[in-house]
């Protein structure tokens, strides 16, 4: 009994040092949802050459993401908020923006879906309130007339998510600039405290939204705009957007450009800014910079290595900010100049 | 002698686990149980506060983000909820069950059906829950609500709207299908361990069975069902994974009628940890762990009884 | 008079086709359930499953298959000698009111919910003591779960070894140790072993303590003890079930079909070895 025990122990040994002697540096990114897809796709090509180095993605909303980078459980936070000041003094992490993304409003009216209904803030605002009940509600029925006698007096149901997500930051930013009711009400965050609507469903992450989307007739999600290509297959309507200037957009590439475009100037070193509610005839109302969230001090030498050779492989224009990937999810790349920041942040990795 | 010692330093460390789990969690907590005072079994508002605002809200000494509140009716009330009317569909479901198996069923059959049964109840929690998301809540959603409140919506708690399928009803449903085997198996064992003799001298009396089962058997029995029930309760109250999958995720908001969506705490310290985390000063994450310990307090409470109702059908034979 | 002999037949009647049928429909749901996991985890089941690992979305399940098994393994390490050696020390060492103690705080463990047992490692080691997600954070969450269970199966085996062997064994001039390995620990192993395997069985389908303590990895676990986070088949029925994705849905299936054949195996198992050690025993004796 005892020799057989040692010659296990000795086998379960063995076996650890050659799991060790073998082990590649493991990074861990975790967070959001909507940049999940991408990561995929940059992570398993930046794999196949680099081989000393097992990145292991996560999609666990962007709340996650901010709050594990900073417990330093994972190395990239992703998400699609900035950090908020009073977060920030407690924790220094650098915000470095790795892609440019948006949001675009899903909903599920069977026998409208094929139709891009017009929405604005205040309209969200009344929806995901409680005080715009029915899709035939005369709110939604004023900005969308042509359709005014197609609208069903059905139960709007609208859908939020459940996890800390950056989604619902960016969906909230839009709903308190458009709206002072929502800003002096639940205001914007990336878990907010959501008003009571008898009706609402929580899900989680942006696949969690388009399941439910699509499982729940007449509802209504915001959707990050990766997964574009799973919205249409689940058959979802998604509405044209009222911007800054008063016009219905659609997101775009042109749109979001046109949006993104407006504020790259405006955006400060440490690029915590918010992109939403641009202005500019031709904006995308709800779009935002995808950071990944990451502590400046890495103790292990071996992780800040392979992190920052990573990141900067993301950041290059001959690496993860070649169109092919960004075209698949429905992203833009950062321009020259808020790449330049990306990477000097990149930088500050000791 | 060895094994002596060896052995209560095994027993140490089960007494140590529990008494340093109990004085964490209360240590822990003791922030958040200043902070929100009673508000955490009797306010609706679940909100960690601006995180991207400035100043802070104080109470007794402790500081949050601004507007942070932490009220746990809405997870209490769905937890107790949804475990109540788990047992309304469990109970005389699991009665029927194993009073089948004791009277009913031909020797033969018995063995299969009890391994079933056993069966039923290791059954993973994620499992019934990719089943109620796929299967329970679209035939919910699409049928039974529709029809319920369309038919029936003059009861109280019926009526008002149908929803999606996520909600009170469909998390009872899948709560009582996982709690049934538990509750089948205390049964049926507390039904074989009384003496045959009570049902006989009944039929011999010239009782039909049933009468036999309901005037003689089940009085004895009363403790030991009573007991099985809270047991089943207990489990109830605190499942996760499968509830999470079904409940429709409710924040801020109680249930109006039994398809409403609920939230349970056992599923908000899953879906909300990590949003709580992101709170810069702490009290949202602290005030999680203070749900789970009045999770804790409850279903310790309950265990206890189911226990001693157990221990005393025990003895009274 | 006859005609409420009648009644009252029919009425048993009704109760015990309602009583029945209670059986019946309960067999139903079981066999929804069963079927469900059946025909769509068997249609998504391909052998590439066991060889590849998760990628992203998509990819097989190895690094999970293996992640549980290792994690319930490590479980069942730490909880093996805790749990049946508090079990023995009370039943055969323990003075009256330690007894009592003892068992009181296996009482308050099963009335812990498991995401409490989840929550409270990932504050205590995750975070506090920085092992990160890990291994050993995970395994300790289940064996924490299972601790009561194996504790109060081997406890009752234990107490149900007749004292009289015990006694004749000690009067024909046996050490207590030699008592205990021969006559005490045989007579109480099937005992302690079925509940051993339904630990198992809650380890191997637990899910939420092990998202805030294991973690998730798209990579075979290696052997570090922390620092490394471990994928598990739980995790993937959860998660990518949620994902819009026919590849995703498929593993989520998979897993849970894996899942409901390694219950099946260690309930099978249970009984059988049950059966097998009662005989052995009663032969002995």
């Amino acid at each position: 009994m005892r020799k057989f025990t040692a010659v296990a122990l000795a086998a379960v040994f063995a076996l650890g040092s050659f799991a060790a002697a073998r082990a590649a540096t493991p990074i861990l990114e975790t967070g959001s949802s909507l940049l999940y897809p991408l990561m995929n796709l940059w992570v398993a090509s930046y794999q196949a050459k680099n081989h000393t180095v097992q990145i292991t993605t996560q999609s666990t909303g962007s709340g996650t993401g901010i709050s594990q980078a900073i417990a330093g459980v994972a190395q990239i936070g992703a998400s699609d908020a900035y950090m908020g000041d009073p977060q920030m003094r407690g924790h220094r992490m650098l915000n470095i923006p790795l892609a440019i993304s948006a949001q675009q409003i899903n909903y599920n009216i069977p026998g409208l879906n094929n139709v891009h209904l017009h929405l604005s803030g205040p309209v969200l605002a009344g929806i995901y309130m409680g005080r715009i009940k029915y899709w035939n509600d005369p709110q939604i029925k004023a900005l969308n007339r042509p359709y005014a006698g197609r609208l069903p007096h059905r139960t709007i149901i609208p859908i939020h998510r459940t996890d800390g997500s950056g989604d619902t930051f960016i969906f909230s930013q839009y709903l308190s600039f458009t709206t002072p009711m929502w800003s002096h009400g639940p205001g914007y965050g990336t878990s907010i405290s959501w008003p009571s609507v008898s009706t609402a469903v929580g899900a989680n992450g942006n696949p969690g939204m388009v399941q439910a989307c699509k499982a729940t007739p007449y509802s209504i999600a915001y959707i990050g705009v990766s997964f574009i290509n799973e919205t249409n297959k689940a058959g979802l309507g998604y509405g044209l957007l009222k911007n800054r200037a008063g016009r219905f957009v659609a997101p775009t590439a042109s749109t979001i450009g046109s949006a993104a475009a407006a504020m790259y100037p405006k955006t400060p070193r440490d690029e915590r800014i918010s992109l939403v509610f641009a202005p500019g005839a031709n904006s995308y109302p709800i779009i935002n910079y995808e950071y990944a969230i990451v502590n400046p001090h890495q103790k292990n030498a071996e992780t800040r290595e392979a992190l920052v050779k990573f990141l900067s492989w993301v950041l290059d224009h001959n690496g993860g900010q070649e169109m092919h990937f960004l075209n698949a999810v429905h992203f833009l790349p950062l321009p020259a100049s808020i790449a330049k920041l990306s990477r000097e942040q990149v930088a500050q990795i000791h | 002698m060895l094994a002596g010692v060896l052995t209560s330093v095994a027993a140490g460390i089960c007494l140590l686990l529990v008494v340093l789990m109990l004085v964490f969690l209360l240590w822990y907590t003791w922030p958040a149980i200043r902070y929100n005072g009673l508000s955490i079994l009797n306010d609706i508002t679940w909100n960690i506060g601006n995180q991207y605002g400035t100043g802070s809200s104080v109470h007794n000494g402790v500081a949050a983000e601004p507007g942070a509140e932490f009220g746990g009716l809405v997870f209490l009330v769905g937890t107790l909820l949804s475990a109540l009317l788990a047992m309304v569909f469990a109970v005389p479901l699991a009665l029927g069950v194993a009073l089948t198996i004791v009277y009913r069923l031909p020797e033969r059959l018995r063995l299969p059906v009890n391994a079933l049964i056993e069966l039923m109840a290791g059954i993973p929690s994620v499992v019934y829950g990719l089943w109620g998301t796929i299967v329970l809540v679209p035939w919910v959603g699409n049928r039974v609500a529709p029809f319920v409140t369309h038919h029936f919506g003059f009861i109280p708690f019926l009526g008002g709207d149908a929803g999606s399928g996520n909600g009170l009803f469909a998390a009872a449903i899948v709560l009582a299908i996982m709690v049934m085997p538990i509750m089948v198996a205390t049964v049926r064992d507390v039904l074989l361990a009384q003496p045959k003799s009570i049902f006989e001298a009944s039929m011999a009396l010239g009782s039909t069975s049933w009468q036999a089962v309901t005037h003689a058997v089940l009085p004895s029995v009363r403790t030991g069902i009573v007991g099985a029930i809270l047991v089943a309760f207990g489990r109830a109250l605190g499942e996760t994974m499968a509830v999470l999958m079904v409940a429709g995720n409710a924040i801020n908001i109680l249930p109006h009628n039994i398809f409403s969506p609920i939230n349970t705490i056992a599923a908000v310290v899953v879906s909300q940890l990590e949003s709580a985390v992101s709170d810069a000063s702490g009290v949202a994450q602290r005030s999680l762990a203070e749900l789970a310990l009045v999770l804790f307090v409850i279903s310790l409470t309950v265990n206890t009884v189911a226990r001693v109702a157990i221990r005393g059908q025990d003895r009274s034979h | 008079m006859v005609s409420r002999v009648t009644r009252n037949v029919a009425i048993s009647r009704l109760w015990w086709v309602l009583c029945i049928s209670s059986l019946v429909g309960a067999l139903l749901v079981l066999l929804s359930l069963f079927g469900f996991v059946f025909v769509r985890g068997v249609a998504a089941i391909r052998p590439e499953i066991f060889f590849t690992v998760t990628q992203g979305i998509a990819g097989g399940l190895a690094n999970a298959i293996v992640g549980t098994l290792l994690l319930v393994t490590l479980a069942i390490v730490l909880v093996v000698p805790v749990g049946i050696g508090a079990a023995v020390w009370v039943t055969q060492f323990a003075p009256d009111r330690l007894r009592i103690v003892v068992r009181l705080s296996i009482d308050v463990l099963f009335g812990v919910p498991s995401i409490v047992v989840g929550y409270f490692l990932y504050v205590a080691l995750v975070e506090t003591a920085g092992w990160g997600f890990s291994l050993v954070a995970g395994s300790l969450a289940l064996a924490i779960i299972m601790l009561p269970y194996v504790y109060r199966a081997a406890d009752l085996a234990f107490s149900a070894v007749p004292r009289d062997l015990v006694e004749a064994s000690v009067a024909l001039g046996a050490r207590p140790l030699t008592t205990f390995v021969r006559v005490a620990f045989p007579w109480a192993l099937p005992g302690t072993l079925t509940g051993l395997l339904i630990g198992v069985g809650i380890a191997v389908g637990e899910t939420a303590p092990l998202i805030y303590t294991a973690g998730w990895s798209n990579y075979m676990p290696t052997l570090a003890p922390t620092h490394s986070p471990v994928g598990y088949l739980t995790y993937v029925v959860w998660t990518f079930i949620n994902e819009p994705f026919k590849q995703s849905h498929q593993l989520a299936y998979a897993a849970a079909f894996l899942l409901m054949i390694a219950i099946f195996v260690t309930n099978f198992v249970a009984r059988a070895g049950v059966e097998y050690w009662a005989s052995r025993t009663r032969s002995h004796s």
